[in-house]
């Protein structure tokens, strides 16, 4: 164990901003909601940073709450991975909290302390080794988003937070049946209880099934995504930035280390998850054409990128598994990075629909440079972190091609190309449709009291405010950074995947708590 | 095999109901189905019947498995803590999955007007075009 950090600290992550969330209901003071938002995912994310440091001497730290033996107490376990989740999702939260300070969202009641409550559940998903908790946390998880969707956003919120609750919540109860068909055939939902569970026995694997399906509604896979670029939009940028950050890869972080773990040697059914994950890549990408919203095109661009994630799964190697988890980093700090730009120009021009926007180029060149730098990540291109992304996932599948499953290499490799040229027919059109064509002359500025208000001429010097774009621009420097210095992630997401595939030291680990 | 058939049913019961229209029915359907996801998690602990698991009240070979009767706890609970939500939606929003009123026409003013929100909500369920100028028109 090392000496600066305990494995039984590891519940802080969880009680900090649940605690934080619990004082801002009590006391209500501005300067607090601002502080606490700020410096909640800061101090997650310094853990993180603390984690990632222990994990070199330490490969996984495990603490069984209760100090209850024999695999009943409630695990919490950290390993690099877990360690590489908690720091990247604590970054993309730090800087969807500061657009919501920036653009007053954060004055809406209760919108302070259910974002760290939503931090708290994402924490606890990230952090458990035990699939009902797994359950539990999705939940915590689940319920401040619920009313963050019904907070905030455009008017559409209401029907859609509808649609979002009933999906999430139909998915919650599959993924409780699941569980207890878990706890039915293998007497335990541990997961280090559950190593090697799914290979040996069927009926533990059919039930495993069902606890991946639901994760997969949540992850927003092919044919199981049509709520994602429906719900997300509607809410407000920030908000949707955070979820994006937060629920789906959350669902396919638990994807990732519930198969590692309990299927030593793949999945039974990869065949079938293989063909769906290509079509996910595929959908996604040539989605984007048809959207009408730049942030639903931003939704379907989050499926396209959930069908990438999830091929570092059904390659199943550790390369792939690295190759999928550097574009799971990727995807999350460019999506941050792309919905944040374009929630500036939204919050600015209170216009989010694609034929409504127009010469933003001559506008606001600034933003327009970090939204098409971003639209390059997406797509693949160099300066950025997508091009290290999808290299290394046609690397995992050019690895295939000599090994057992050729067909699926050359597939994945044809899947991602075929997608990068959809995306960038899809993203093009966005882009022209923003950056170019007549000026704006209208906008819809925002009332404080009644939301958007009505379309009124714009007046002269009207631009989107350089702060505003601040926490866009810094994810975006966030994915550069990962371009030029690529050679300081690499080791990340490989101590990643090497991690996840030891199962016998988490296992010991977990044990030893 | 009582338990399995209650679990059928109400699993039919809950997604006949999911799939109507209505938000209160649409509750009601998922209530039925955590039901049944709680009937399920019994079944995995309690195969026929079996004492209450506590020490000092029924010897330890007739306990039930306490596990599952502690995960149907926290999923009551949780489920509960959801439908007082989606009531509430229920009761904010009657007709909300509609881009204006069926009768007049008129857009809907839930909590302050959105005329773009409005323009979406139209454009994307009824598969019309833009709003027309009567939502432009209201607001101003």
């Amino acid at each position: 164990m090392s000496s600066f950090l305990d494995a039984s600290l590891l519940p802080l992550f969880i009680a900090v901003p649940m605690l934080g969330s619990a004082l801002l209901v009590l006391v209500r003071r501005r300067a607090l909601e601002v502080a606490l938002l700020l410096t909640v995912p800061i101090l997650v994310g310094a853990g993180a940073v603390a984690l990632m440091l222990a994990h070199r001497t330490e490969p996984v730290l495990a603490h069984a709450v209760g100090a209850f033996s024999d695999l009943i107490a409630i695990p919490f376990v950290s390993d690099p991975f877990t360690a590489l989740m908690l720091l990247v999702t604590a970054l993309s939260t730090l800087a969807a909290s500061i657009f919501l300070v920036l653009t007053g969202e954060s004055r809406y009641r209760f919108v302070p302390p259910l974002v760290l409550l939503l931090t708290a559940g994402v924490n606890g998903a990230l952090l458990t080794g035990d699939l009902f908790n797994l359950f539990v946390w999705v939940e915590v998880m689940l319920m401040p988003s619920y009313a963050l969707i019904a907070l905030t956003g455009t008017w559409r919120r209401l029907g859609i937070g509808r649609l979002f609750v009933l999906v999430n919540l139909l998915t919650s109860t599959l993924l409780l049946i699941g569980v207890g068909f878990v706890y039915g055939t293998a007497g335990t939902v541990n997961l280090a209880a559950l190593a090697g569970a799914g290979s040996e026995d069927p009926r533990t694997a059919a039930a495993l099934a069902v606890v991946l399906l639901a994760l997969a509604v949540k992850g927003g896979m092919v044919p199981v995504h049509s709520w994602l670029p429906r719900a997300y939009p509607a809410t407000s940028a920030g908000i949707m930035a955070l979820f994006s950050a937060l629920h789906t890869k959350v669902a396919l972080y638990a994807m990732y280390r519930i198969v590692a773990v309990t299927f030593s040697d793949g999945l039974p059914f990869m065949a079938v998850l293989a063909v769906l994950v290509l079509v996910t890549i595929l959908v996604g990408a040539f989605s984007t054409a048809a959207s009408s919203r730049v942030r639903t095109a931003m939704g379907h661009q989050m499926v396209a990128g959930v069908g990438h994630i999830l091929l570092g799964l059904v390659l199943f190697s550790q390369v792939s598994l690295a190759a999928g988890i550097l574009y799971l980093v990727h995807h999350v700090v460019t999506m941050s990075a792309l919905l944040l730009t374009t929630g500036a120009v939204e919050h600015t021009y209170g216009l989010g629909r694609l034929e409504q926007l127009g010469g933003l180029a001559r506008r606001d060149p600034w933003v327009m440079a970090v939204l098409a730098l971003g639209l390059f990540s997406l797509v693949g291109l160099p300066p950025t972190s997508g091009l290290w992304g999808k290299i290394g996932l046609v690397r995992a599948s050019a690895e295939q091609l000599l090994a057992e499953q050729p067909i699926l290499g050359w597939a994945a490799i044809l899947a991602i190309l075929a997608a990068s040229v959809g995306s960038l027919l899809g993203l093009q059109r966005l882009w022209r449709k923003m950056a170019w064509g007549s000026d704006l002359t209208t906008y819809r500025p925002d009332d404080p009291l009644t939301g958007r208000g009505p379309a009124t001429p714009l007046p002269e010097g009207t631009r989107v405010p350089l702060r505003l774009l601040a926490p866009g621009g810094a994810m975006l420097a966030v994915s550069v950074a990962m371009f030029v210095g690529i050679g300081a992630v690499l080791p990340l997401t490989e101590a990643a995947a090497a991690g996840l595939l030891d199962v016998p030291a988490y296992v010991e680990a977990v044990s030893s708590a | 095999m009582i338990l399995s058939l209650t679990v059928a049913v109400l699993v039919a019961g809950g997604v006949y109901l999911l799939l109507q229209r209505s938000m209160v029915r649409a509750v009601f359907g998922i209530t039925l189905l955590s039901h049944a996801a709680n009937f399920a998690l019994l079944i995995t602990g309690v195969p026929g019947w079996r004492a209450e698991p506590l020490t000092d009240v029924s010897p330890r070979g007739e306990m039930a498995d306490p596990l599952p009767q502690a995960f149907v706890l926290t999923a009551i609970v949780i489920t509960m803590a959801v439908t007082v939500f989606m009531l509430a939606l229920a009761v904010i929003g009657r007709d909300d999955d509609l881009g204006a009123h069926p009768e007049t026409g008129a857009a809907r003013d839930v909590e302050g007007p959105d005329a773009d929100g409005h323009a979406a909500a139209v454009d994307d369920i009824a598969g019309r075009t833009a709003a027309g100028p009567e939502t432009e028109g209201r607001d101003a």
